[in-house]
């Protein structure tokens, strides 16, 4: 999978592309490990193609830790494949969702 | 018509993907061939869904056997379309209680995901192997 960050504004937008599974989902993890995500955060899945529970499980790290931290964290441009697996584990619950990165930084 | 597909992997994780994009072939081959009730996206979507958690879980519990393999058969009848994990772990209980996300749990969807999305699940025992069998119907009954 690829994976970048930028700015915009006061979040940091970190984007995710391609498959995130059990297989992916290490890679993920260094990346979050290595790199500062203090602060507020959009995660962009709009490129995502796959997501399985193993990917689901490193994002509901994110959303434990932000919560811990109190700080704010948003999810972006869910696809429907991506959509089915925050809805059948209610996963949906633990973050703020929004359909555009620009609608999450507003 | 009548199929039968069946794959050996070894139990490594780089091969999830693999497991997954031939389950999610098989199953749209089989949407479009037999027609089903519902969204022929959303069927392949969960068939491959479901196989990807199984073969992971059969990886993931495989305490590192170096010649550890997971097979996948795949098979249509009346029933609809059926994938049967086989692998050679210890025992295991299939049924599981739902993950609560109050707790932001990271682990324990896989098998929960599979229940919510197959139609037919069951679970045996034999040559020393876990046999988990899945089947997505084509036409199943309304709720």
């Amino acid at each position: 999978m690829k994976i970048s960050s930028k700015k915009l504004g006061d979040y940091t937008i970190l984007s995710l592309s391609g498959i995130l599974n059990a297989s992916s989902a290490p890679q993920l993890k260094s990346y979050l490990e290595e790199t500062d995500f203090s602060g507020s955060l959009i995660i962009d899945l709009e490129l995502v193609d796959f997501l399985d529970s193993s990917g689901l499980g490193i994002l509901v790290g994110i959303a434990r830790r932000k919560k811990a931290a109190n700080e704010i964290l948003k999810l972006a441009n869910l696809n429907d494949r991506v959509k089915k697996v925050f809805e059948i584990t209610q996963a949906y619950t633990l973050f703020d969702i929004y359909d555009e990165v620009n609608a999450a930084a507003e | 018509m009548k199929h039968a597909i069946s794959i050996t992997l070894n139990a490594d994780i780089v091969y999830t993907r693999i497991a997954s994009q031939v389950a999610g072939a098989a199953a749209e081959v089989y949407a479009n061939e037999v027609g089903i009730t519902g969204n022929i996206a959303e069927f392949c979507h969960a068939f491959e869904l479901s196989v990807s958690e199984s073969f992971t879980n059969s990886v993931r519990h495989a305490n590192h056997q170096a010649d550890g393999d997971v097979t996948i058969n795949f098979f249509t009848d009346a029933k609809g379309l059926t994938a049967v994990v086989s692998d050679t772990n210890p025992e295991f209980n299939p049924v599981t209680p739902p993950p609560d996300v109050t707790l932001y749990p990271e682990g324990g969807y896989g098998l929960f995901i599979i229940h919510k999305l197959m139609d037919a699940i069951s679970y045996s025992r034999k040559n020393d192997r876990n046999i988990l069998t899945m089947t997505k119907s084509a036409h199943p009954p309304a709720i």
